[in-house]
């Protein structure tokens, strides 16, 4: 196989206990470079675990998980095992996350949130992380807010902060974990413009949403969680319009009613 | 006229005083605060013998009484271990160990209430835990305990006052001298003018640090929350 058809992502019969609830159980996804997926569910069927799994924010319990070719945790024996934690940086490193509550820096200016780990992670010199920093601020349409601090921004305009500050490392990947759900409806928009550019632009995308306009318009992939498994997945329209398990079924009626 | 020239006569002794009294403050301070966070850092440390060490040096030193380490320290060192400490040194020794123990629960109480996303996000972006400290957390956790750390500064002011049960010449030890000496009280009126003042000035400037720590928080919002109350 090729270099380039390796996936990126690649997770295989991951399993993660919380004590006696399975949140992800059996999980397995590949996800190609350049790809935008969206996972959908209702809440507590495990997508936002199997985000944060990708990025050693939660640890799992079983199964492996390969980036780019490097294994981050492998089960040889019955227990997942880990990475040193040097790799794990490293790795992780590839990964870009945005939040939902976006997670900004509040004693840095928009400027500063950007170039930080920049400057202290890639050793950038700082004249070339704030060039590349504006450059970004303008990407995501905020070129006027480099001095200003989190504090003084809405929550669209934070959210674009931090979209720019994951792309200012350069990461392979972007994971979104809701990355709307805690804006007020009318401000959801100029985020989701963003996202879309970056799918656009061959950004490799893994989005937890319940934006389904986004989901139908902008993903590859659609991936329907429930009860921590991959219930069904496909491409957009299939998923939608010809939803074939009932568990799916019935999601995306209570979605359309609400 | 006569209590006028009296407060003029004794007032020479009692500022000599002030200055000791300021000696203590000023050195406990400076060694206390950066002290308390190696603590408190310790504190919740995941190796278990730091971590056992900084909470059972913070419950001994919390847990006893101050005057009692000061002679702890200055009559018993000696004894024990012929370790003989000049009074002020002695004193501030036990000052800084005893408000580095205090200031230390206020940092790890303020390093603790940090969101958990702060540390999600600096993971995420490759900083290594060290970088997240110092970087993003420690920072944020200024601002939130300045109030806690006045409280302990001004309670401060007041606790240089315990030197003085070891010999050390500070402004409540000669005013009680001019009190024995005199037959009049005034000296300690004026002793607790000069500890208010001190605590007013000191209180005034606590709120220009707070002040300074909020700067990146919008105006408004910063206005707001000084005056909640109308």
């Amino acid at each position: 196989m090729a270099l380039t058809d390796r996936p990126i992502i690649e997770i295989k019969n991951v399993t993660k206990r919380f004590g006696s609830l399975t949140a992800l159980d059996d999980v397995s996804l590949s996800v190609h470079r350049g790809e935008t997926v969206a996972i959908i569910g209702p809440s507590g069927s495990g997508k936002s675990t199997l985000l944060r799994s990708i990025n050693n924010l939660e640890q799992i319990s079983s199964g492996e998980i390969v980036i780019d070719g490097q294994t981050l945790a492998a089960t040889p024996h019955d227990r997942a095992e880990y990475v040193s934690e040097k790799e794990i940086r490293q790795i992780c490193g590839e990964i870009g996350m945005i939040f939902q509550h976006f997670n900004l820096f509040p004693h840095m200016t928009c400027l500063r949130n950007i170039t930080y780990a920049p400057i202290k992670v890639k050793k950038q010199p700082r004249a070339q992380a704030e060039a590349e920093a504006r450059r970004l601020l303008e990407l995501v349409g905020l070129s006027d807010k480099a001095d200003a601090y989190p504090s003084q921004l809405s929550g669209g305009q934070k959210q674009r902060v931090a979209i720019a500050r994951g792309l200012a490392m350069n990461p392979a990947v972007m994971l979104f974990d809701e990355p709307t759900s805690a804006l007020d409806p009318e401000i959801t928009g100029e985020v989701l413009a963003v996202m879309k550019r970056l799918a656009e632009a061959q950004m490799t995308m893994l989005v937890v949403t319940h934006e389904m306009g986004f989901a139908r318009e902008v993903a590859d992939r659609v991936i329907f969680m429930a009860d921590g498994r991959i219930m069904e997945q496909g491409d957009p329209q299939q998923i939608f319009e010809n939803p074939q398990s009932e568990r799916l079924q019935n999601f995306l009626r209570s979605i359309i009613r609400s | 006229m006569e209590t006028f020239d009296y407060v003029a006569r004794i007032l020479p002794a009692l500022l000599e005083g002030t200055k000791i009294t300021l000696v203590v403050f000023f050195a406990t301070l400076l060694l206390a605060i950066p002290l308390g966070l190696p603590l408190a850092l310790g504190s919740d440390c995941r190796w278990r013998p730091l971590r056992w060490f900084c909470r059972g040096y913070v419950a001994l030193f919390r847990g006893t009484p101050l005057m009692l380490q000061l002679f702890f320290i200055y009559y018993m060192l000696p004894i024990y271990f012929n370790i003989l400490l000049p009074e002020l040194t002695a004193a501030v020794i036990t000052f800084v160990l005893n408000y580095a123990a205090y200031l230390s629960e206020i940092y790890r109480g303020g390093i603790g209430s940090i969101e958990r996303g702060q540390y999600e996000a600096a993971t995420c972006l490759g900083l290594t835990s060290f970088q997240t400290m110092f970087g993003v957390i420690i920072p944020q956790t200024v601002k939130r305990v300045l109030p806690a750390v006045t409280n302990e500064t001004i309670t401060l002011v007041k606790d240089t006052a315990l030197v003085s049960a070891i010999g050390v010449a500070d402004l409540m030890k000669n005013s009680r001298s001019a009190v024995n000496r005199d037959g009049s009280t005034m000296a300690f009126l004026v002793a607790a003018i000069i500890y208010l003042l001190l605590n007013v000035v000191l209180t005034k400037f606590s709120y220009y640090l707070e002040e300074r720590f909020s700067r990146h928080e919008a105006k408004e919002t910063r206005l707001e929350r000084r005056t909640l109350w109308h």
